[in-house]
């Protein structure tokens, strides 16, 4: 008994001393006005939901106790699954029952948000109230990617929290393996190198799948998020591959009465769509069997287990492929570079016409349901303090902050990740995130099983594509956008 | 009439907890099956259409489709766990060497909540990591592909379910087996009848009503399945594992057509009754004549 006293103890101890350290590395200036601040608000707990991923599980575990710490106000973040989470964030504001204080919007969600008037201006609440305006909290520290979660007015309506591109990330072991290159090389009569174009991307991949038999390792030439019954695989292909070909948005023109099909004017089962679904169907076909039931975590962890030489891979996993030997086996052997592009992308990107992949991203918004506004608007600047970012980038991959990129401890993580970080500030304007629509969801719902039907072959790329673009306005006529 | 009022009081919390949490959203449903509402429409006000949703829905391939891999599944899943549980039931009837150990193991399954099922299932299923595509890749030459394969992503969740939920079934048989009077078998015996006359003459008439208890809640829960499918395939691959459960909760929660999928919800309610009724009808009905 009395061991068992002394061991709780011990593990008590421990975990306090570990809060402790915790608290301790994130030292924030002016910490009495953020004491004044809140104390105001004694006896209030915040209250949030958010995706279960690296940036948000920092948000609970280190900066709401600290925040706690500092000002009295108890935070209680809620981390779940993606669907869980947009489930209770909708349905409270829906209802508005004011259990949440604080919302995780994607940056695809914010405009059916916006449109259903659920968020407060977060700029206009701190103009009207300056006493609760933090000294170091500015909208001017913030990356162009604030501009996502803006109203038409201008104003910020969340505070950005992650921000990513999904990268070609590779194996620089085996492209740096002299008896590959050769092969490779004696094979197609080209140095082996990070593809630039989707015809090296598949010599690529084709090559290492057939390195992988003939060497009797688990080794396949690329990922693919192929899920046949998951929308993963329906965003892979809309917003990562279908851009490098050209085709934007999904293939719908909003400027022109919401059209998809050909037809009408869209480009959802255009020639080109139809080119990019069928050379990405090739690629799923000599990816490693898993792929087909693979989301976004999925291909990161086949990425991560040296299954893969290359891959479409979200930046929000970069950082521990990279450098957590506890999860990865391929840590030090990392590079990353832009996806591969048909001709006329870049220049599209470049002009601000076009994009060549998808910039994904998060923030935190205010509900205008919450009871609890002031306190919240307070833990949002507090999110954004330019003396937490460093940490925050350095456990999860994600700056929101242009000064943080200059950071002496993000700036050595770079270096391990294969100049990841370099890219989202050098390259992140040529990413865009998803399209301004408030119908996310319901055109994903209405032609997703189409698109499961295309990946398991029941129906044919042309066929299934000209069916997604009829379904896809049939949606969007119910709703009233499409006239 | 005083006992009587007091029975009322007594009963009133649980009635009015009840009539809160169980009659009223099921009027909310009904009023709701008659109206358009999508908060993502241009107009996200409730709109009262008449029976347009239930006329769509006989249309709808999307729905048409559900409703039969779902009566497949249902078929599959619940005639199996019947025999297998009957047969388990039978086992446990006699004594053998860790058989409290047994019983208490092949009821594991049953206290394990759905999304664990689904998530267990997943890991062994998926191919490159998961034991069962291992084993019988090793030794029937077999690639086991649910994400790929329609069939087999289909008859891997009757199997989870059968794994999942036996185990009740085996549970209630036993019970209505224990509580069998010695009686009837014995004399069947004297009289000569062999194994199988005595179980279609006597044991299965005998254990119709709980036989018939544990087929109307296997139907209910099988008619609705919703949380193994979503974690195991999604409703995956294609249409091939899109169960009603998971049919109504895409249309209700990522689509947000809270009128259309009310409408849905109702008649897989309204197919649950005639079903049970059916099956009541036909097999329990005869043996309870009603006297005049």
């Amino acid at each position: 008994m009395k061991i068992a006293l002394r061991f709780s103890a011990s593990v008590l101890a421990l975990a306090l001393a570990t809060g402790a350290v915790v608290a301790q590395d994130l030292p924030i200036e002016n910490a009495e006005w953020w004491q004044e601040a809140g104390a105001q608000f004694d006896g209030v707990t915040l209250r949030g939901v958010t995706e279960s991923t690296p940036p948000s599980n920092f948000i609970s575990d280190v900066l709401a106790p600290k925040f706690e710490e500092l000002t009295g106000i108890g935070v209680d973040i809620e981390t779940t699954s993606w669907d869980q989470m947009y489930d209770k964030a909708i349905k409270d504001m829906e209802a508005q029952t004011g259990i949440y204080d604080m919302v995780y919007i994607e940056q695809d969600i914010i405009y059916f948000y916006l449109a259903r008037d659920f968020l407060v201006d977060i700029t206009a609440a701190l103009n009207e109230k300056p006493e609760l305006k933090a000294a170091n909290f500015s909208e001017e520290n913030f990356t162009t990617f604030a501009d996502n979660f803006r109203g038409d007015n201008g104003d910020l309506f969340g505070i950005p929290m992650e921000a990513f591109i999904k990268i070609y990330l590779y194996r620089t072991d085996l492209f740096n393996d002299p008896d590959v290159q050769a092969a490779f090389e004696a094979q197609y009569g080209r140095p082996l190198a990070p593809a630039t174009t989707h015809e090296e991307y598949t010599e690529i991949a084709e090559f290492f799948t057939q390195w992988g038999k003939d060497h009797d390792m688990d080794l396949w030439g690329t990922t693919a998020q192929a899920h046949t019954g998951h929308p993963a695989s329906w965003y892979e292909f809309f917003e990562s591959v279908a851009p490098t070909f050209g085709v934007y948005n999904w293939g719908i023109d909003a400027g022109n009465n919401y059209a998809a099909s050909v037809e009408n004017g869209g480009s959802m089962n255009s020639d080109t769509a139809k080119e990019a679904l069928t050379w990405w169907l090739h690629l799923r076909d000599i990816a490693p069997p898993e792929s087909v039931q693979s989301t976004w975590s999925e291909t990161a962890t086949t990425f991560a287990a040296g299954r893969v030489a290359q891959g479409l891979i979200y930046g929000e996993n970069a950082a521990w492929i990279a450098s957590d030997e506890s999860q990865s086996k391929v840590v030090g052997n990392v590079g990353v570079a832009l996806p591969p592009l048909s001709d006329g992308v870049m220049e599209a990107a470049e002009s601000g016409e076009g994009y060549v992949g998808y910039y994904d991203g998060g923030a935190f918004g205010l509900p205008v349901t919450s009871g609890n506004q002031d306190a919240a608007l307070l833990f949002l600047q507090f999110m954004a303090l330019p003396e937490v970012q460093e940490a925050w980038a350095v456990a999860a991959p994600r700056i929101t902050l242009t000064s943080t990129y200059d950071a002496p401890s993000v700036q050595a993580l770079d270096a391990e990740l294969g100049g990841y970080y370099s890219m989202l500030r050098d390259d992140g304007r040529l990413f865009k995130g998803a399209p301004p629509y408030p119908f996310h969801r319901q055109v994903i719902e209405a032609t997703a099983p189409t698109f499961y039907q295309i990946l398991t072959g029941d129906l044919s790329v042309d066929e299934g594509l000209d069916m997604m673009a009829a379904q896809a306005e049939e949606e969007l006529s119910n709703l009233g956008y499409r006239q | 009439m005083r006992s009587n009022r007091l029975g009322w009081i007594l009963l009133a919390p649980t009635m009015i907890i009840l009539f809160l949490f169980g009659v009223v959203p099921f009027l909310y449903i009904i009023w709701l099956s008659f109206h358009q509402w999508n908060p993502a429409a241009v107009n996200p006000d409730i709109i009262f259409i008449g029976a347009d949703n239930f006329r769509k829905l006989v249309f709808d391939p999307g729905f048409l489709a559900s409703l039969g891999v779902t009566l497949a599944f249902v078929t599959f899943a619940v005639l199996s766990e019947l025999v297998i549980g009957y047969l388990l039931a039978q086992a446990f009837m006699k004594d053998f060497p860790g058989k409290a150990f047994f019983r208490t193991i092949h009821t594991l399954p049953l206290i394990m909540a759905p999304i664990i099922v689904g998530s267990v299932w997943k890991l062994m299923t998926t191919p490159s990591i998961g034991i069962i595509p291992h084993f019988l890749d090793s030794w029937f030459g077999y690639e086991l592909n649910i994400g790929q394969s329609a069939v087999a992503a289909f008859v891997v969740t009757v199997i989870m379910d059968i794994w999942h939920w036996t185990p009740l079934v085996t549970l209630t048989l036993i019970a209505a087996l224990v509580s069998l009077p010695p009686d009837p078998f014995e004399q069947a015996q004297i009289d000569g009848a062999g194994k199988r006359q005595i179980f279609w003459h006597i044991t299965l008439p005998m254990i119709l009503p709980a036989l018939m208890a544990t087929v109307f809640i296997r139907l209910m829960d099988a008619l609705r399945i919703v949380d193994e499918v979503l974690m195991l395939t999604g409703g995956g691959p294609g249409s091939a594992t899109r169960f009603l459960g998971v049919h109504i909760f895409r249309e209700v929660f990522p689509r947000t057509s809270y009128g259309y999928g009310s409408a849905v919800s109702l008649i897989v309610l309204y197919l649950t009754i005639v079903v049970c009724w059916l099956l009541y009808v036909s097999m329990l009905a005869p043996r309870n004549p009603k006297k005049d």
